[in-house]
C-alpha cells in the first residue's frame, strides 16, 4: 500500500472518522466486500473514494452511517459507532445515494428538500430558509412545487443534494452525485460542494477522476481492499496505479497524454487547445 | 424496424398546476440498424422521448409510427418485445432470487419452453460478460454486475430496437467501455440502439446519428461530426478541443472520436510543429 502524501491535509486532535480492520461480506455472496480496511478522516477533510465497481464504495459508505454493520473491526464517527448508535451517528452524518430515487420521499421538491430538517428541532422559520436556500444552491429556483416522480434523473440528484445541503451535517457522503448530471450541472454542483472543502467533512466517491484533483486525499478500494491512500495529483499521473485498478483518465487528460503534453494537466478542452497551440507555436519558431 | 416520432408533444400532469411540456412537438425516426444518440441538458425531455419509443408513454398529440403503421394499432405487449427499454439505473428492477430466473422471466413469459428460455439466457449472460454470475443472488452483485443483468433482462427478449437510457452511470470506466463494446455488437449484428446519454466522450464513440434535444424541442439531428461542430455546448471534449485548433488551422477537420481525434492534433503538432 501506497503512504498516505506528505501533502495531505494534517489535523490535530481525534480523527473524525476512523475505521479499523473493517471486513463485511454481504450474505448468499462468495466473497468479502470489504476486506480489513483501516483509514482515518480528520475533521475539514476532503477525501475522494475510487475503484473498479464491486471494489467496496458504497459498502463503505452504508457501514459508515450504520445501514449495515461490519463482520469485524470497528467504525467510529465523532467516537461513536453507527451500528449501535445509527440514529446519533445520523445527526451527524447525511447520505447521498447513488439512485437519487432512493432517497426522495416527499410530494413535492420544497417537501423533499425540508424531510431532514423536519424532526430536528429547527424552527419552522429558519427551516423555511433553509430550504430556500439550498434550493437556489443547486440551482432549482422554480422546481419548489414540482413533484419528484416527474423530475429526469439529473435533478432528482440535485434535490437529493438540496436536502443533505439544508440539513448541513458535519459529514458529508456522496456515492457518486454527479452520476446524472450533464457537463454544466456537474460543474455547478462541483462548485457547491468545493465551497464546503475545509468547513465540512467529505467523502465522495466517484469514477470521474477529474472530480477529485482539488481532494486532500483519495482512496483506492479494489476487491475490498484499501490499495491506495494518495493525493489525487499521484493518483492521475501513476499509469501503473490507474491500470491495476480499473481507472481511467478524462479525455481531455488522455488526449494530451497522448500528445506528449501530459505535464501541462489540462482540466478543460480550452486549456488542452491551449497547449497545443503553445506547442505548435515552439517548432514554428525552432525552424 | 424503423420508428418514427411525428410531431410528438408530452405534458405531464396536463389541466393540473404542476403541469409540465416535456415535449414540444419532436419529429425524429430511429432508422433500422443504426445506432442512435439522444444528448441534452438534464431536464431537456431526453427519457420522455425514450419512453415513447415503445409507447410506455403515450403521445399528448402527435404519433408514433412503427414502419409505418400507427403503433398503437400494435399490441403492448408485442410492441414493448420488439422495443425493448432499460430504464436509468434499470438493477432496481431486479427481483428474483437468482441471476438466472430474473432473466429468464421475459422468455419465459413470452412462452418460450424451457430449453429455448435456457438458450436466450445463456446467450445474452455471455454476450454481456456475464455468465459467470448465473447462480448468484442479484441483491448480492456489485453495481456493475447488477446493471449488466438488468440489461439481459431486456435482451433476452431479443428486441429489434433495444432503449438504453443513461446506461453507463454509475459504471467504472473499464466496465463503461465493455458495455459501449456490447452496443457497438448490438449494432453491428442488426439490432437498432438507441442511446439516451449525458455523457456526450461516451456517445461520441458508439453513434451513427446523434440527436440534441433542448427544453423538449428537437435542436438538431444528423451526423455526430455535423451536429456536434454546429453546437459545441453539446459537444464532446474531443470536438471542444478541435473545434479551437480548426480555426487557425484548417487541416485539423472535425474529428469526433478519440481515436480520429488524437490522430488529427497528432497530424496538427508534427506538421507545423
Amino acid at each position: 500500500m501506497n503512504n498516505p502524501g506528505d501533502e495531505g491535509a494534517r489535523h490535530d486532535g481525534p480523527p473524525l472518522v476512523s475505521c479499523e480492520n473493517l471486513t463485511f461480506s454481504y450474505p448468499g455472496s462468495e466473497g468479502t466486500a470489504l476486506a480489513g480496511v483501516s483509514f482515518e478522516l480528520g475533521t475539514g477533510e476532503y477525501v475522494g473514494v475510487v475503484g473498479p465497481n464491486g471494489g467496496g464504495k458504497s459498502t463503505l459508505l452504508r457501514l459508515l452511517n450504520g445501514l449495515i454493520r461490519a463482520d469485524s473491526g470497528g467504525v467510529r464517527v465523532g467516537g461513536l459507532d453507527p451500528a449501535t448508535e445509527p440514529y446519533q451517528v445520523r445527526k451527524r452524518v447525511g447520505m447521498l445515494f447513488q439512485n437519487p430515487d432512493n432517497g426522495l420521499v416527499a410530494p413535492f421538491v420544497e417537501d423533499d428538500v425540508a424531510f431532514g430538517l423536519e424532526n430536528s428541532g429547527v424552527s419552522r422559520e429558519e427551516m423555511r430558509e433553509r430550504v430556500g436556500t439550498a434550493i437556489r444552491a443547486v440551482g432549482l429556483e422554480g422546481f419548489e412545487r414540482r413533484e419528484p416522480h416527474t423530475l429526469s434523473g439529473g435533478e432528482k440528484q440535485r434535490v437529493a443534494l438540496a436536502g443533505l445541503l439544508a440539513l448541513d451535517p458535519e459529514v458529508l457522503l456522496l456515492d457518486e452525485p454527479t452520476s446524472m448530471l450533464d457537463a454544466a450541472g456537474r460543474a455547478e454542483v462541483l462548485s457547491k460542494l468545493g465551497e464546503l472543502r475545509g468547513a465540512r467533512t467529505v467523502l465522495h466517491v466517484t469514477h470521474h477522476l477529474d472530480e477529485l484533483l482539488g481532494a486532500n486525499r483519495a482512496l483506492v478500494l479494489n476487491a475490498g481492499r484499501l490499495v491506495a491512500d494518495v493525493p489525487p495529483e499521484r493518483l492521475v499521473s501513476d499509469a501503473e496505479l490507474l491500470r491495476e485498478n480499473r481507472l481511467a483518465l478524462p479525455a481531455t487528460l488522455r488526449l494530451a497524454a497522448g500528445l506528449g503534453l501530459g505535464a501541462a494537466k489540462p482540466r478543460t478542452p480550452e486549456e488542452l487547445a491551449a497547449a497545443v497551440l503553445r506547442r505548435v507555436k515552439l517548432g514554428v519558431e525552432a525552424r | 424496424m424503423r420508428i418514427e416520432l411525428e410531431d410528438v408533444r408530452h405534458i405531464y400532469a396536463p389541466g393540473t398546476p404542476f403541469e409540465v411540456e416535456a415535449l414540444r412537438g419532436v419529429s425524429l425516426a430511429v432508422e433500422p440498424d443504426e445506432a442512435l444518440g439522444i444528448v441534452g441538458g438534464t431536464g431537456s425531455g431526453k427519457s420522455t422521448l425514450a419512453q415513447h419509443l415503445n409507447l410506455l408513454l403515450a403521445p399528448t398529440s402527435g404519433r408514433v409510427l412503427v414502419d409505418g403503421a400507427d403503433a398503437r394499432t400494435l399490441k403492448g405487449v408485442e410492441l414493448r418485445r420488439r422495443v425493448g427499454l432499460v430504464f436509468q439505473f434499470p438493477e432496481a428492477a431486479l427481483f428474483a432470487p437468482t441471476v438466472e430466473e430474473d432473466v429468464a422471466f421475459a422468455p419465459r413469459r413470452l412462452g418460450l419452453d424451457e430449453e429455448e428460455t435456457r438458450e436466450r439466457v445463456s446467450e445474452t449472460l455471455e454476450l454481456l460478460g456475464a455468465s459467470h454470475l448465473v447462480g448468484r443472488a442479484p441483491h448480492a452483485l456489485s453495481g456493475g454486475e447488477k446493471r449488466r443483468v438488468a440489461i439481459a433482462g431486456v435482451l433476452a427478449m431479443a428486441p429489434e430496437v433495444l432503449v438504453l437510457d443513461e446506461p453507463t452511470a454509475g459504471l467504472d470506466p473499464a466496465t463503461r467501455e465493455d458495455l459501449l463494446g456490447v452496443v457497438r455488437a448490438l449494432r453491428d449484428g442488426g439490432t437498432s440502439v438507441v442511446m439516451v446519454s449525458h455523457d456526450l466522450d461516451e456517445v461520441a464513440e458508439v453513434v451513427d446519428r446523434v440527436c440534441v434535444l433542448e427544453k423538449g424541442e428537437l435542436l438538431a439531428v444528423g451526423a455526430p461530426e455535423t451536429v456536434f461542430y454546429a453546437h459545441l455546448v453539446t459537444a464532446p471534449s474531443t470536438v471542444r478541443t478541435a473545434s479551437i485548433l480548426r480555426g487557425p488551422y484548417p487541416e485539423v477537420g472535425r474529428p469526433v472520436r478519440f481515436k480520429d481525434t488524437l490522430a488529427a492534433l497528432k497530424g496538427l503538432l508534427e506538421g507545423r510543429g
